[in-house]
């Protein structure tokens, strides 16, 4: 006698096996996914690492990261194929007295990123506080102080309208707006622009601010706004009614009990959301392009006769240098090097942005519970 | 300072539950935060109107110069030289069809071991008929150069006294009426000048009887070609030729009718840019902006995305939301986000230095060659740019699409259960309809990302300004086009400000602003109009 079959065993239908392979497909897609992702971030860095890391000590390559963009030069002298930087070449030029030789040239190519990295910097820092500060104060407006009305709805309406917009159009915004509109404060009247003149010699030219750092602040601050206020609300939502309730019970105005009972609370989760949000904007490369970006500028940020003049100044930025760099250069062993490199590069720092953002949430979500 | 009411003259109740505040402009310092927290919030609105506001600003001009650029085409005549150009272009499209099949039947035979000398006297009645056939517009075409000088002369003399015009307002404007005064603007008589043009209309006549005639003849020597493909090609181009022929009286009574100062309805000027199929800037001829081929392109390029991004972001969707274990959910979520913020121009290098090459050397593979339009022609198409819009749009239909599923009710899913339905079942029959809504919002949202991307349309979607050519079928898949982002990244850099181009390019980023906003309007009415009521 054999043992009795289980009662309880599911029986084979075909709609079992329909499922099976259904969750089959839809778990190889999700895979599919992550292994795509997987694969882009790999070439990039596998590649990358060939430029930014090297074999011998200091491990690192330093002149990558410390040297501003040069030319490359390719020759062969003397039987030998030589690679050489701009003012190297210049140099051995000079040495050997031979005043030309034959070369081929591949622009951008020698040297390294640094002012791109500098510009970058500055760009991300400059526009994340605008951005923080008024997405942080919109979403307390929001949160604590509004009733439900047609205004508050007309203002929700717009930031997911905001949300939604390209950022080239937001490009476009910034040249009309700031590039070419904004008032600048200047001692004579620009005839070739509408003035206000405001008095002691001063007049206010709405001649624009051309492409400059500030342009691409608010630019890219406008963009990062939809996304600070929502990320910024959902925190303020997760702090218990109790907690301003007891505070405006004991007396408290609806300030001190938003700054000493809410804030507390919600600011590390405003933040750490927010850097997803900066991380995005600091991968954009669109609406810096004509607000901000130069090709190329042999001056660093701090070089400048007042310290104003920093604000009214275009920089070099990383996302715009590899778009120079993949597009208006050719793809050989030659320019193989600053390419990866700098995709590399760019890569790490958004990514350790939005990462630091992400395990910084986990971490939050673990440590506060109500 | 507002006046503060004396004590006395404040009812009880008030004066009890107010203390006398500091104020400011009559307000409590309360009342001060939340203004100035208000104010940051109106700020949202404020952008948004000021982005509608500068992109009218600079972009509204554009019909105005479009216009006078329509009105200088038909004044100077270039219009009428157009119908002749049309003939010209036309035989040179039916001429270039003969050369690539040529082409190709040379291959063929080539590939198939014989010798060039072979190949090429096998072709020679095929070559005869082709060089006739070339030939036969020769006389049209020395008409069509003669008149394009002429044409373009009157344009550039309009264009001279423009700029003296200008030269003269600055002037003017600046006080220096003398100065001014010495700059003399003889307006181009415009029916004089192209009297002349149309007095050609007997030479044009005698060189189109000219061209039907050699054509005729040239048709009537087409070899009989072995193979049935050529033979195909051959007739096509036959019954072209014959259609170009048939149209030369039509054609003869279009310049006839033609004249310089008909009018131009003001509704051209929208026409011309929203229908326009030809976007032609820095042309020696005639520049013209329509919108079409780039919208053609930005679409394509989005339906490829699409197709790609939406099975793989509604499963995996489905797949974290309901069948994946609570440790998979937390290692897959973070990841997919994570995607999301990957730079554009990373991706766009990407394609540019990986996906391009491996995707063609794909297409090259012999035993796919079945399918329409591979071996690809070009390593940086719409399918490259398609390709990597998808990896950035799973992200955004994964996420909405997930928060849509997690959002349909407990109970709808017990009850499934309940009446003995299996997980897939459930899945398939209530989780899915009852979060459609969300999920189609998802997928439009996800479209608006993709519409709008830049960087990586722009290195990998192979930069061609033309209608992809849809007679190819999928081949059409494979093609380079030029999108709306791109064309602005692109040439934004390069334009003059007031220019009209520079106004051109603002017209296609109002029309992908107001495109955005219709997505976003669509996807929440979507939600709130088919959204299962909960409860």
């Amino acid at each position: 006698m054999h043992a009795p079959a289980n009662p309880f065993a599911g029986q084979k239908s075909s709609s079992r096996s329909i499922e099976r392979v259904a969750f089959g497909v839809c778990r190889s897609a999700t895979y599919f996914i992550l292994l795509c992702a997987a694969c882009i971030f790999g070439t990039i860095l596998f590649k990358g690492a060939g430029t930014v890391f090297q074999t011998t000590a200091p491990f690192i390559n330093v002149p990558f990261l410390t040297q501003a963009p040069e030319t490359l030069f390719v020759f062969e002298h003397e039987g030998v194929k030589m690679k050489m930087g701009d003012k190297e070449f210049r140099r051995f030029k000079e040495e050997k007295g031979l005043p030309d030789i034959a070369a081929e040239s591949y622009v951008y190519s020698s040297g390294g990123i640094f002012p791109c990295i500098v510009g970058t910097v500055l760009l991300v820092v400059g526009s994340m506080f605008i951005a923080l500060f008024i997405g942080i104060s919109s979403a307390i407006y929001l949160n604590e102080y509004s009733t439900h009305g047609r205004f508050v709805t007309f203002i929700r309406l717009a930031i997911l309208n905001l949300a939604g917009v390209p950022s080239i159009v937001f490009g476009l915004f910034g040249v009309g707006l700031f590039v070419a509109f904004m008032p600048l404060l200047q001692n004579f009247d620009n005839p070739a622009a509408p003035t206000l003149p405001v008095g002691f010699g001063h007049y206010l030219n709405f001649s624009g601010w051309n492409v400059c750092l500030l342009s691409g602040w608010f630019t890219l601050a406008f963009m990062a706004l939809p996304v600070v206020i929502t990320a910024s609300e959902e925190s303020l939502k997760a702090v218990p009614m109790g907690f301003r309730e007891g505070s405006l019970a004991l007396g408290a105005t609806k300030w001190q009990s938003i700054r000493t009972n809410v804030l507390p609370y919600a600011l590390p989760g405003m933040l750490t959301s927010s850097i997803l949000g900066i991380a995005r904007v600091a991968g954009e490369t669109a609406p810096i392009m004509f607000t901000a970006a130069y090709v190329v500028r042999d001056k660093m940020p701090w070089d400048v006769e007042r310290p104003l003049d920093m604000l009214f100044q275009g920089v070099m930025a990383l996302p715009y240098h590899i778009y120079v760099v993949s597009s208006k250069i050719p793809q050989n062993e030659y320019t193989e090097r600053v390419q990866y490199g700098a995709a590399f590069v760019f890569l790490v720092i958004v990514m350790g942005i939005a990462l630091t953002s992400i395990l910084l949430r986990i971490k939050m979500r673990a440590r506060y519970r109500w | 300072m507002s006046p503060t009411p004396s004590p006395s003259a404040r009812p009880i109740s008030e004066a009890l539950l107010n203390r006398n505040r500091f104020r400011f402009l009559g307000l409590t310092p309360g009342e001060i935060i939340k203004y100035f927290f208000n104010g940051n919030a109106v700020v949202a609105i404020v952008v948004l109107a000021l982005i509608t506001i500068f992109l009218f600003r600079e972009g509204a001009g554009f019909f105005g110069q479009n216009m006078q650029n329509l009105r200088i085409y038909r004044l100077a005549g270039l219009e009428y030289v157009d119908f002749i150009r049309r003939q010209v272009d036309e035989h040179t499209a039916m001429n270039r069809a003969l050369n690539e099949s040529r082409l190709a039947q040379f291959n063929r035979l080539t590939a198939a071991g014989r010798t060039v000398e072979e190949v090429n006297t096998a072709l020679a009645p095929f070559d005869a008929f082709a060089t006739a056939f070339g030939d036969s517009v020769e006389d049209v075409r020395g008409v069509l150069s003669d008149l394009t000088e002429v044409a373009t002369a009157i344009k550039q003399k309009d264009q001279v006294n423009r700029d003296r015009l200008e030269q003269k307002a600055m002037l003017l404007g600046a006080g220096k009426s003398d100065e001014a005064d010495k700059i003399t603007v003889t307006p181009v008589d415009f029916a004089k000048e192209t009297v002349t043009l149309k007095g050609t209309f007997p030479a044009c006549q005698a060189a189109n009887q000219q061209f039907a005639g050699k054509l005729q003849a040239a048709l009537a020597t087409a070899p009989a070609m072995p193979e049935a493909k050529l033979q195909k090609q051959i007739d096509t181009v036959q019954a072209q030729a014959q259609a170009l022929i048939a149209s030369l009286p039509e054609i003869e009574r279009q310049m006839q009718e033609w004249k310089h100062d008909a009018p131009i309805p003001l509704s051209r000027s929208f026409t011309s840019f929203l229908f326009g199929r030809q976007w032609l800037t820095a042309s020696f001829w005639q520049d013209w902006y329509g919108i079409i081929p780039l919208f053609v392109g930005s679409l394509l390029v989005s339906i490829i995305a699409l197709t790609i991004a939406v099975p793989l972001g509604v499963s995996a969707a489905i797949y974290v939301s309901e069948i994946a274990s609570v440790r998979e959910k937390n290692f897959i979520k973070p990841c997919i986000e994570f995607i999301s913020a990957i730079p554009s121009v990373v991706l766009g290098f990407f394609g540019i230095a990986m996906l391009g090459t491996a995707l063609r050397a794909l297409s090259q593979v012999s035993w796919l060659s079945w399918f329409p339009g591979f071996p690809m022609s070009e390593r940086l198409n719409s399918l490259t740019a398609g390709c990597l819009l998808a990896l950035m749009a799973v992200p955004t239909i994964f996420s909405l699409a997930e928060d849509a599923l997690n959002n349909v009710p407990k109970h709808f899913k017990e009850a499934s259960y309940a009446l003995g339905a299996n997980r897939f079942q459930t899945i398939v029959r209530i989780l899915v309809p009852a979060s459609l809504s969300g999920i189609i919002s998802a997928i439009l949202l996800g479209f608006g990302r993709v519409i709008g991307e830049t960087m990586v349309v722009l290195l990998c979607a192979g930069n061609r300004i033309a209608i992809p050519n849809f007679t190819e079928g999928l081949g059409a898949f494979f093609q380079p086009v030029h999108t709306m982002t791109g064309i602005i990244a692109q040439e934004m850099g390069e334009v003059v400000t007031g220019s009209i181009h520079y106004r051109a390019l603002f017209m296609v980023g109002i029309v992908l602003f107001l495109l955005s906003l219709g997505i976003n309007y669509v996807a929440q009415l979507i939600v709130r109009r088919y959204r299962i009521s909960i409860g």
